[in-house]
């Protein structure tokens, strides 16, 4: 394998050479055309744009757009995606040098792959006050300004279940085994909630977790030879054997499963709780850390940050950046993130009341510094839906051992490398 | 009909010059990708690796099944999608009174376009399948086919029953007429005079079924999402996800230009085979 | 009696089965009245109330009349010119027979078999590449857009075209330009007049295609005032649930201007053909 130098582009076919070109093209660009949008007005700042990921938040994002244009003058320019076709969106729009000025990523794999997209943010107004460790940081540089924090474990229900109450893996299983008349543990077979975030936990328990995946991901240990991997595997065959098959079910049919007192837990997030907004729910919702190796901690994490594209004209990146000045400091700005959003407060100072009592539980164990960190963002980019829940259904839908899933869970990660 | 160099320019290159700006040069630009290794990012420098995408994809096991599985699923899908809609359009050709009324309700699916169908049928194979106590189709490999293949026969027969229909009004009346005066029979008249005539419209329609079968994505990616455990995923989707998923931009190129010169050889063979079968009328 | 019996029948057993055969469609249009807990209860039954909810919600956050008028844009334009440019082409290539026609017919033909997703960046690449090179708005401009339609659907049109062509015969054409006609004149006043159930075809096909494509203009069209229907209605579409009443009422109303429009071309399919049975 060489680079390929001028020398031997030259000598490729037409064809060839066309791709480098297409390549190529993109190092040094900095995309000035179209950026003087600002026209004679001399107080307004550059037309920016935004292309990002939570679709749930659109309708509230386009408000927002329109009173920051009235307030300040500067246009804003909200893109549209589904929530599935939003990443190879963004990638095809970033390779052709049309990306939008302020988008979204996951902090992790996903903020490490496109690093040289991301415009250093170091300087805002607020950055010194995001709470510690949720601005995304690479190379040293702070490059991602979270949304909120997001937490999940086991959404119960306070009538059925006392889970809170559960201090190890076997309180658990026990209760999964004998739980009679409802559901014990509802997931869902969406990929992230079939394997992705329960299996979070055992990853985050570990002393060391990034280091810990490393070594899994170089083949230096086995998940089979740790505890808690093997506790894990425990709580997937008493879900296998006690609880409705998660193959079978949705995570529109889970929630509402749970919400009309069918399933006692989910293991869901502070964001399901929109999904019981059309529900007569009589009963008092709690969220409980998954008891592996005794944590009762709730893995909580950033799950989106806003991202600035470097290749944005300069005009741009100052306008940029002032919008998440005003975002983040402004009464209507903190208005809405709190307020409209529903997001959890991630600055230093900022509080919320009128939030729902899953973030609620999510705010408590930030406060109460009860978390653990999602691993899974750093797992190898793809991985969850290529390899992890395949492999989750196929042992949903068969008798694969616990310890089998462990290791074909870990061949993925092996073979991801 | 003598016609010069010039009017078959005025005619054909605008069309010619767009499609190949448009189909042709990206198509190209593919393949010249599919030498390379590279994650898809303008800024990361996609490194020259030869045909050893080609050699990788040869050696792909789930490359190989998914592609073996999108024969199988096109092969049977084009059957039954064809035997349907011309099934369908010698219905609504009859002299029935709800004929033009039924034609439009069975052409009504595939005027719904995109992902939400896929959801729809989704909960009926999982959801309403369980509540009937048949068992969830979509978490069996085998029955998870013939959920797509159901779905995709659904969509596309009305599709190509418009096209039959064409076809069957082209027939003169006074060819039947003149056949049930000599006394054949409804299948006599349909086997040896109006299927004949038809050939034109099949050969059109099993094109374009195999095509559009080929490349199915969207009922792949909303009904079975490629489960249980990949056993489901189809040639667009596997590279799709190649692609945008996995970041292999490269490889997944290497993988569509191997798909593609598989497609081309069937197709072109079953063109071959079919238009020799047409009746010149 | 007896016989009008026999006749009912058929009727009636035909109409039952194309009512079963639309039970999804019943299904998106039920559930586009109800509110998410009524849906999980059963998703099958008819709705408890009949409320418009859904759809004034859908309506408004889709921004549907610019959508609309998009939609209806682009759709149209992108249309006649395939229609106008691939009978052309088609008409060339199936009387001028050579070498050259005989490579633009399977080039056009062997593209129809490249699936989207594997050329969409490199498209995308190569529309920027010419807007910055040239000044013409490539992306985010429905002209753009337009022109990226007759080249994806120029395979089928023209595919569809010839097939036709080649089975209808010669010598009216030569009579006409024994007559004096050029071939600019051939074409349209004798050949295009003859093409007609070809072109309903054609359109039937194409609107359905261009009125639903969502792949295509989300990468093209990215300003407020551009989007097209489906590109609008994509916000019901979360990353892990979908906002089913309003994507439903969403595409009730996306869909009726096409069943509209289908009702009003089959009509014209059965005229156009009986007229040309009463002049042949």
């Amino acid at each position: 394998m060489k680079r390929i130098g001028k020398l031997t582009a030259a000598a490729l076919s037409t064809v060839m050479a066309a791709s480098v070109v297409m390549t190529g093209c993109g190092s040094a660009s900095t995309n000035s055309e179209g950026s003087g949008a600002a026209g004679g007005e001399e107080a307004a700042a550059a037309k920016i744009t935004i292309f990002q990921s939570k679709t749930e938040i659109m309708d509230d994002l386009n408000a927002l757009a329109e009173a920051y244009t009235e307030e300040t003058g500067t246009e804003v320019e909200v893109w549209e995606t589904t929530g599935d076709n939003y990443l190879s969106d963004l990638k095809t729009d970033l390779s052709t040098e049309k990306g939008p000025t302020l988008f979204s990523l996951q902090p992790g794999a996903e903020s490490i792959q496109m690093a040289d997209y991301l415009e250093d943010l170091g300087d805002l107004d607020f950055v010194d006050k995001v709470s510690a460790g949720l601005a995304d940081e690479v190379d040293g540089k702070t490059v991602g300004i979270p949304y909120t924090v997001e937490g999940f474990g086991l959404v119960y229900n306070k009538d059925l279940v006392d889970a809170e109450g559960f201090t190890s893996t076997d309180d658990l299983v026990s209760y999964l085994s004998s739980a009679a008349d409802v559901n014990a543990l509802g997931l869902s077979q969406e990929d992230y909630f079939l394997i992705a975030h329960i299996f979070n936990a055992p990853f985050a328990v570990q002393e060391n977790p990034d280091e810990y995946l490393a070594q899994v991901l170089s083949g230096e240990v086995r998940l089979a030879d740790n505890d808690a991997f093997k506790e894990f595997a425990q709580i997937m065959e008493a879900i296998r054997a006690n609880c409705t098959n998660p193959a079978d079910i949705t995570y529109d049919g889970n929630c509402g499963d749970f919400a009309t007192g069918k399933t006692a837990m989910i293991h869901q997030g502070n964001w399901a709780w929109s999904m019981f907004a059309d529900y007569d729910m009589s009963f008092e919702t709690g969220l409980a850390a998954v008891p592996i190796q005794g944590n009762d901690k709730l893995s909580v994490s950033v799950p989106i940050c806003w991202y600035l594209n470097t290749d944005a004209s300069d005009e741009e990146k100052a306008s940029a950046k002032q919008f998440l000045n005003w975002l983040y400091t402004s009464d209507t700005g903190k208005d809405y993130l709190m307020n409209k959003f529903g997001f959890i407060p991630v600055i230093d100072g900022m509080t919320s009341d009128g939030i729902d009592p899953l973030s609620q539980s999510v705010a408590d164990a930030v406060a109460a510094d009860k978390i653990i960190p999602w691993v899974m963002s750093n797992w190898p980019a793809g991985i969850v839906s290529t390899d992890l829940a395949p492999i989750t259904l196929d042992f949903f839908t068969s008798d694969m051992t616990g310890e089998e899933l462990l290791n074909q869970l870990n061949d993925a990660f092996v073979n991801a490398q | 009909m003598k016609i010069s160099k010039k009017w078959f320019a005025v005619f054909t290159l605008p069309l010619m010059i767009i499609f190949t700006i448009v189909v042709v040069i990206p198509f190209f630009i593919g393949i010249g990708y599919s030498f390379f290794e590279w994650d898809g990012f303008a800024k990361h420098q996609a490194v020259w690796v030869g045909m050893q995408n080609y050699l990788d994809v040869l050696r792909d096991d789930r490359f190989i099944s998914a592609e073996i599985r999108t024969v199988i699923f096109t092969v049977i899908a084009v059957v039954s999608v064809n035997l349907l809609g011309l099934i369908f359009a010698l219905l609504v050709t009859t002299k029935m009174k709800v004929a033009n009324l039924s034609r439009a309700m069975l052409f009504m699916p595939y005027l719904i376009g995109g992902l939400i169908l896929g959801y729809i049928w989704k909960a009926v194979f999982s959801e309403w399948f369980l509540s009937l106590g048949i068992g969830n189709w979509l978490t069996d490999a085998k029955k998870a086919m013939a959920a797509m293949i159901i779905v995709t026969t659904w969509q596309m027969a009305g599709y190509v029953m418009i096209v039959y229909i064409t076809g069957l009004m082209a027939i003169p009346e006074e060819v039947i007429e003149a056949s049930s005066v000599d006394g054949a029979s409804y299948w006599q008249t349909l086997t040896k005079i109006r299927l004949p005539l038809l050939m034109p419209s099949i050969t059109i329609c099993l094109f374009l079924t195999l095509s559009n079968c080929f490349k199915v994505y969207d009922v792949n990616v909303s009904l079975t999402g490629s489960g249980p455990a990949n056993q489901s995923e189809l040639f667009s989707l596997n590279i799709f996800n190649e692609i945008f998923e996995q970041n292999n931009f490269g490889y997944g190129q290497a993988k569509a230009i191997i798909f593609f010169l598989i497609v081309a050889i069937i197709t072109l063979v079953q063109v071959s085979i079919t238009s020799k079968k047409e009746v010149e009328m | 009696m007896n016989s009008k019996f026999k006749k009912i029948i058929p009727n009636i057993l035909m109409m039952a089965f194309c009512l079963v055969y639309l039970l999804p469609i019943y299904m998106i249009f039920t559930n586009s009245f109800k509110s998410r807990s009524e849906m999980y209860e059963n998703m099958m039954a008819l709705p408890s109330r009949l409320t418009l909810e859904y759809y004034q919600s859908a309506l408004s956050k889709m921004n549907f009349w610019v959508s609309l008028r998009n939609s209806l844009l682009l759709t149209v334009i992108s249309i006649g010119l395939i229609v106008i440019l691939s009978s052309m082409t088609a008409w060339m290539i199936a009387r001028y027979k050579g070498k050259v026609s005989r490579f633009f017919l399977s080039l056009l033909i062997a593209t129809m078999l490249i699936p989207f997703q594997t050329i969409m960046m490199p498209l995308m690449q190569e529309m920027t590449w010419i807007e910055k090179r040239t000044g013409l708005t490539m992306t985010d401009s429905i002209p753009g857009l337009i022109f990226m339609y007759i080249g994806f659907g120029a395979g089928m049109a023209v595919f569809l075209f010839h097939g036709f062509i080649s089975t209808i015969p010669i010598s009216l054409e030569e009579a006409a330009t024994i007559d004096g006609c050029n071939t600019w004149q051939v074409f349209w006043k004798i050949v295009f007049p003859n093409l007609k159930s070809t072109t309903i075809t054609v359109i039937i096909l194409d609107v359905i295609w261009i009125w639903n494509d969502y792949l295509l203009p989300s990468l093209t069209l990215k300003a407020k005032e551009n989007r097209t229907i489906p590109i609008s209605a994509s916000k019901f579409f979360g990353q892990y649930t979908i906002s089913w009443n309003e994507a439903m009422a969403a595409l009730v109303v996306t869909i009726l201007p096409v069943i509209v429009f289908y009702l009003f071309c089959q009509k014209y399919i059965v005229k156009g053909v009986a007229a040309g049975a009463v002049k042949g």
